[in-house]
């Protein structure tokens, strides 16, 4: 018995063990044990369909995080009544790229859905992710809007900043999450990335995310992992963010980044804005508790 | 109803009229289902346009089209289906009452449960009706506008969609969530997917919550109440739209001949639920709904419908001379009161009107008080008003912004208007409508009062520009720290009014933000001071 595997055993255990309202107990030490510089693969391409296979492909396919029979959620950001173009949302390609290969892969259920800012039907409509869900034929398909019984209550046990959110039951229960946010401005946190998007998930009164923001985008990185951070970068926002609306502050890049570390995904996916990790406070805060890596430096960065 | 005309007296089998009282009842009940139906489609589709014609209730109403033409003084393009009822009314009478009015089929579903306390056939203020529409379209003329208090229409959508439809809603949420919470996954597999399918289909998507609830629900209880006195009250002595058909019907083609030699047995004195027979077996014109229960009573199948104009004499409407003058004097002379109000001079700065209402008395005018706005309102922004538009105004819709805000590209409430208050704007009109403007309050906005970041206005202000912008400034929170904060303003000429600063304002109770109608485009006596001409 080595050591990951009684760590995970351990974990497997004690998960059925929790009382109604999970805890989450996540320490710096035994999250830095299995530290190796963490894979980040960008990519260039027109056909951001095409774009999510090759920056997957260095990992070994989307294989290498879901397994066949897992309940996966695929969370992109879908917050904005806006259309594609406008980079308020994420491509519907690269989701449906994602979820169609999650299937492949033998994914029992795969789910999509945001907690959006506009109105709920009109963002997944005008997203043009709705359209791009309905275009795949495959039962094991679920986009649905969120249901307002279905955010629990959560201890965030090592919150230095929140100690209990409301978090979506599916996003927690999920065997793999798979964080797609849309890389865009944002005049509070100077950018949204991956784990910005990952309020989506969150239930009650949102706003008061925002005193203190870095770090308690942290706190909730403690609670809400993804097994894979996709960033949607094909477009991206640089003013009026973060739903934008004006053509002329978006910039097409044409590029996709990946990791299977949230912090470094979105430290790497500053610099295409020429900006630097440390000017984000929510990718620092996560950092210093250990959540993944910010030196850019220290990840093996490939260009697939 | 082609079948009533062809019939004679002698053709008249006990089988055959039982078959055309059914045949009115299966009427109702689709005219109903369809009215139901249209209902629960007045909301988003997933396109930016309702492709039905949700609004066709009010659009048939001729009592609300000659109350808003007059209030106007002008034609309503919109409500030229209305032309129709009244044509097919010179044909057929009454029969809108019987046959189709909404109102009317709900009366009569719940007759069984609220039987009359005594003989229901006495019509007691038969002649109110005409009262109150002489009163209300005089009104209407003067500047009054009240012909949404009494239409059966407005009272009945506004009713369903500010208290019965969200309470139904309510009410399902609250029994799936307990199922969901309390009961054993078996019972969830049950529960769940009937719960999905309701959503989808009759329940509202979301749960829309409003002002006036309660008030709203008891005006159409009450109109339930007063059949406690008599079978089908409110249409017999108040609806201004029956009293419009009634006067129609007087010279309609189409006219039931009661027994003249027949037994006496006044059978269809009793039954009739207008109260339209007399003693003597007259069938009245003026409150006849043809609902053809009299034919099937009638032990001797004595009486008949048909085209015989002669043959009937044409009833009297029964007025006072004086106090139908009284009425008309009324209606001329309160009108003059509402200018003499606090609020002509100082209207609540509070009262922002929808994105293209007409400017606030010719909005006031033409505004039916239907709800379809509201109900329809996806942010669930618009809200009936109480007070604040005068008495007249009740439940003319407002923006209340702390409830929710205007969705920037949604323009539903202008396609459902069924009079044009507000009108139908394009979705690049509705972008430089401006409805209201902010104000920010700096005793209470985080970044400003206390130090602390926030900008979650900032974040949601949704002109491409932001109208909404901030100035970094160095600042004591109540630590005694020195912080760097974003502290939010506006930029007038950008703001619309839309108020979803105001809905997203973390702050617990009043928001930082808040929207008056300050600069709306629709009234320029309301601008906002600029040093130089905008745009």
């Amino acid at each position: 018995m080595d050591r990951r595997y009684f760590l995970k055993q351990v974990m497997l255990w004690s998960a059925g063990l929790t009382a109604a309202i999970p805890n989450f107990r996540i320490v710096p030490e035994l999250l830095a044990m299995e530290k190796q510089p963490p894979k980040v693969i960008h990519a260039k391409g027109k056909d951001y369909y095409a774009l999510v296979a090759r920056v997957l492909e260095p990992f070994g396919g989307i294989g290498k995080f879901v397994k066949t029979g897992d309940n996966v959620v695929i969370k992109p950001n879908m917050a904005w009544d806006r259309s594609p173009d406008q980079a308020a949302n994420t491509h519907p390609l690269v989701v449906k790229a994602l979820v169609e290969q999650s299937l492949d892969a033998g994914a029992k259920r795969i789910m999509v859905f945001d907690r959006t800012c506009n109105e709920q039907r009109r963002c997944y409509v005008n997203s043009g992710i709705q359209q791009a869900m309905e275009s795949i034929k495959d039962k094991r398909l679920k986009y649905y809007h969120p249901d307002t019984r279905k955010f629990v209550p959560v201890n965030i046990e090592s919150g230095k900043a929140v100690n209990r959110l409301e978090i979506y039951k599916d996003a927690l229960d999920a065997d793999t999450y798979i964080n797609v946010p849309v890389a865009k401005h944002h005049s509070l946190s100077k950018l949204t990335l991956g784990l910005k998007n990952s309020m989506g998930v969150l239930g009650g009164n949102r706003g008061n995310m925002h005193h203190n923001l870095g770090q308690k985008l942290a706190d909730l990185a403690t609670v809400v992992r993804p097994k894979l951070t996709v960033i949607d970068a094909t477009r991206i926002l640089l003013r009026n963010g973060p739903q934008g609306g004006n053509i002329d502050d978006v910039k097409i890049l044409d590029t996709v980044v990946a990791s299977a570390d949230p912090v470094a995904c979105d430290a790497f996916a500053t610099t295409l804005f020429d900006m630097k990790p440390e000017e984000i406070s929510s990718t620092v805060a996560a950092y210093k508790m250990g959540l993944g890596e910010m030196d850019l430096a220290r990840m093996q960065i490939t260009r697939a | 109803m082609p079948e009533c005309k062809s019939l004679g007296p002698e053709k008249f089998m006990k089988k055959k009229s039982t078959k055309l009282r059914h045949w009115r009842q299966l009427s109702q009940i689709l005219c109903f289902i369809l009215f139901l139906f249209l209902f629960i489609k007045t909301d988003y589709s997933g396109e930016d346009n309702i492709p039905y014609a949700v609004n066709i209730l009010f659009r048939i109403d001729p009592f609300l089209a000659a109350s808003v033409s007059l209030a106007n003084k002008t034609l309503i393009s919109l409500m030229w289906p209305c032309l129709i009822f009244i044509g097919l009314t010179f044909f057929l009478g009454r029969f809108f009452c019987g046959w189709i009015c909404p109102m009317g089929a709900l009366l009569d579903s719940i007759h069984g449960f609220i039987p009359h306390i005594n003989q229901g056939y006495k019509t007691r203020y038969h002649s109110l009706k005409y009262y109150l529409l002489g009163f209300l379209l005089i009104a209407a003329f003067f500047g009054l506008p009240a012909a949404g208090y009494l239409d059966p229409f407005s009272i009945l959508v506004r009713s369903l969609a500010l208290s019965v439809y969200p309470a139904l809603n309510v009410l399902a949420t609250s029994f799936f969530t307990f199922t969901y919470q309390q009961m054993p996954e078996w019972v969830n597999m049950l529960t769940e997917p009937v719960y999905a399918s309701l959503k989808s289909t009759i329940l509202p998507f979301r749960q829309n919550h409003y002002e006036l609830t309660f008030v709203s629900f008891f005006i159409l209880l009450s109109i339930f109440a007063l059949e406690r006195l008599e079978r089908r009250f409110f249409c017999r002595n108040a609806c201004p739209v029956g009293a419009f058909y009634a006067i129609v019907a007087r010279f309609t083609l189409m006219r039931g001949r009661g027994g003249s030699k027949c037994g006496k047995c006044r059978n269809c004195m009793t039954v009739c639920r207008m109260g339209a027979i007399d003693e003597e077996r007259n069938i009245s014109l003026l409150d006849c709904n043809l609902c053809m229960d009299c034919v099937d009573m009638c032990p001797g199948s004595k009486i008949f419908f048909g085209l015989q104009p002669k043959a009937v004499a044409t009833p009297a409407f029964g007025l006072s001379r004086r106090t139908f003058i009284s009425s008309l004097a009324a209606g001329a002379a309160l009108p003059f009161f509402l200018d003499a109000r606090t609020m002509a001079k100082r209207p609540d700065p509070y009262l922002v009107r929808p994105p293209g209402a007409l400017p606030e008395n010719e909005f006031l005018n033409r505004c039916v008080r239907c709800g379809e706005c509201m109900k329809v309102c996806i942010g669930n922004g618009l809200q009936p008003t109480f007070l604040s538009a005068g008495l007249e105004g009740m439940f003319s819709p407002r923006l209340q912004s702390r409830t929710g805000y205007c969705e920037y590209n949604c323009t539903l409430c202008g396609q459902v208007c069924p009079t044009g208050a507000l009108t139908e704007l394009t979705l690049a009109q509705k972008h430089i409508t401006k409805i209201g403007n902010i104000f920010f309050d700096k005793n209470r906005c985080l970044p400003y009062a206390k130090g602390i970041p926030c900008i979650v206005c900032e974040e949601h202000c949704p002109t491409p520009d932001k109208a909404i912008q901030f100035r970094e400034a160095h600042v004591l929170n109540s630590k005694e720290e020195k912080v760097l904060v974003k502290q939010p303003y506006v930029i007038d000429e950008r703001c619309i009014g839309c108020g979803i600063c105001e809905t997203k304002c973390p702050l617990p109770g009043p928001s930082a933000v808040r929207v008056t109608s300050a600069g709306e485009t629709r009234n320029p006596q309301n601008a906002l001071p600029t040093q130089s001409l905008p745009y």
